[in-house]
């Protein structure tokens, strides 16, 4: 009963491929986008310190990479965007790094709507 | 009753009752459904200093830490079945604490991350090796009181003071779709678990016997749990509506443990990112050295070794080893690599699968007049236990299908 029980919900789970199996990675590239933005804004004001943002820039990076590689549609206008994302250079204007996160947010909406 | 004694174990409770599973998903359930999760921290908070006291009451007046109990009332099947799964959540959860300490060193020194694990590790052996109880217990906690700077940051961003008290009513947000709603659930289940988490217990009653408590101890309990977990679940609710403020209009789901401390940075600064690096650092270190010692603690009980560190470590040899070599166990799985948000998700996982056997055993002695004579449960905490007992029960259920149908509450 217990295994079976297992072995459906594994099946429910696997049943949303691409886009909705994409969908979790796309929520986790948007908000590293936002969190990376909040990071160099913080950073501009002089609230941070030197040592946690260089930390926070290659834990985000790190994140944003797996979120990348674990897209089962890397070529997807989704898949594109993370990718723009990743050529980001650390110190991104916080403007552009939250543009990003909207077009991440927009393409999340759509496909939990869908 | 010692007036400054209560006072730091007070000031111990609430500085030492936020870890790094109770720190990620009260930032990730502010940044997502706002204010509405507020009132499921206080539920899980009520559930802890119920069995907390519980615990303590049994361990003053029966002598009796949990393990012992569990095999007794469990019988030796069962109550093995129990330990192995306690064993494998209580280290995960060590794992996911080891890893949160080497992040936070890792935000505040830059050193690497493998070797600040390494590291943490070597500090924590010594200081339980060379620390008495009391002090290993009062070191973390009262450090981790400079999590306060949490609760300052809320007041000084101004928030909707009336939408807070609001999150204290249970609710569910209107509009949710099924998706959004089942993500709620898990949210639900996976704060229970963490404010729940059975570490806990295990050590605050073996802490009690290491303590020596008897009856005289009784108000002493009662104020600590009461008092010491409603003021640190203030600092988790503080956390999440921190987040709900400042993450979620920024549409920020914190993806690393790092991003809470933005929290204080925001309205402070260089000194309130500081700070609250600091504070996340003693108690998540807190958490480990008390995720291993409960598991060690587990262990020398059910088997009836000798145990304790109020003996000298050579005079329980085993207990001394089993808590060491956890350590070491916990320190390998960091060492892989694996996820620290990974690991904190099956952390809770494994921690609210275990709940309702760790309770059970306890509800049932608390309850026994031949062990507590007159100490034993009134309608109140009778009541309050069965409640807790069932709420916990059916959230064990729900746990696994929910964890797979969110992705771990990822969407």
């Amino acid at each position: 009963m217990g295994r079976t029980s297992l072995v459906l919900l594994a099946l429910l789970a696997g049943c949303s491929r691409g886009p909705g199996q994409d969908l979790q990675y796309i929520k986790q590239a948007r908000s590293i986008a936002a969190e990376w933005a909040l990071v160099n804004e913080q950073a501009a004001a002089g609230r941070l310190t030197r040592t946690y943002v260089l930390s926070m820039h290659q834990w985000l990076a790190d994140g944003l990479r797996t979120a990348d590689q674990s897209l089962t549609q890397p070529d997807s206008p989704y898949g594109r965007e993370i990718h723009t994302l990743l050529g980001e250079p650390e110190d991104a204007a916080p403007a552009e790094l939250r543009a990003h996160a909207e077009r991440l947010k927009q393409i999340e909406d759509q496909l939990e709507s869908a | 009753m010692n007036p400054l004694e209560l006072t730091l174990g007070i000031m111990t409770a609430v500085g030492g009752f936020v870890d790094v599973s109770e720190l990620v998903f009260a930032a990730k359930a502010g940044s997502t459904f706002g204010y509405a999760l507020i009132w499921v921290f206080a539920l899980g908070t009520v559930g802890i200093i119920v069995f907390s006291e519980m615990s303590g009451r049994v361990a003053a007046v029966a002598k009796q830490p949990v393990f012992n109990l569990m095999r007794h009332r469990l019988g030796l099947k069962l109550g093995l079945v129990t330990l192995l799964a306690s064993m494998i959540s209580n280290l995960i959860t060590c794992a996911a604490e080891v890893g949160g300490v080497a992040l936070i060193l890792n935000y505040l020194t830059g050193a690497p991350y493998f070797l600040m694990a390494i590291v943490m590790v070597a500090v924590m052996i010594a200081s339980i090796w060379i620390l008495p109880f009391k002090w290993i217990e009062r070191v973390y906690g009262l450090f981790g009181l400079f999590m306060l700077v949490f609760a300052a940051a809320l007041v000084a961003i101004h928030p909707p003071w009336d939408k807070i008290a609001g999150g204290f009513v249970p609710q569910v947000p209107q509009g949710l779709s099924t998706k959004e709603l089942l993500t709620f659930a898990y949210f639900s289940v996976a704060i229970l678990s963490a404010v729940m988490f059975p570490y806990e217990v295990y050590f605050y009653s073996s802490g009690g016997i290491e303590e020596g408590w008897g009856p005289k101890d009784m108000l002493t309990n009662r104020v600590t749990s009461i008092l010491g977990m409603s003021l640190g679940s203030m600092l988790a609710i503080a956390i999440l509506s921190n987040s709900g403020q400042l993450f979620g209009p920024a549409n920020v789901d914190p993806e690393i443990p790092g991003t809470a401390a933005l929290q204080a940075s925001i309205p402070f600064g260089r000194w309130g990112l500081i700070l609250a690096l600091l504070g996340m650092f003693f108690a998540i270190a807190g958490a480990a050295v008390e995720t291993c010692l409960a598991n060690a603690y587990g262990i020398a009980q059910f088997f009836g070794w000798n145990w304790g560190r109020h003996k000298k470590p050579w005079e329980a040899p085993r207990f001394t080893l089993t808590w060491m070599a956890l350590f070491l166990l916990a320190l390998l799985i960091v060492l892989t690599g694996v996820d620290v948000m990974m690991l904190v998700e099956f952390a809770i996982l494994f921690s609210i699968l275990v709940l309702p056997l760790t309770y059970l055993p306890l509800l049932l002695l608390a309850g026994d007049k031949k062990y507590m004579r007159g100490h034993a449960n009134g309608p109140v905490a009778k009541a309050l236990g069965w409640l807790y007992f069932a709420i916990i029960s059916a959230a064990a259920v729900a746990a696994l299908p929910l964890f797979v149908l969110t992705s771990g509450g990822n969407g």
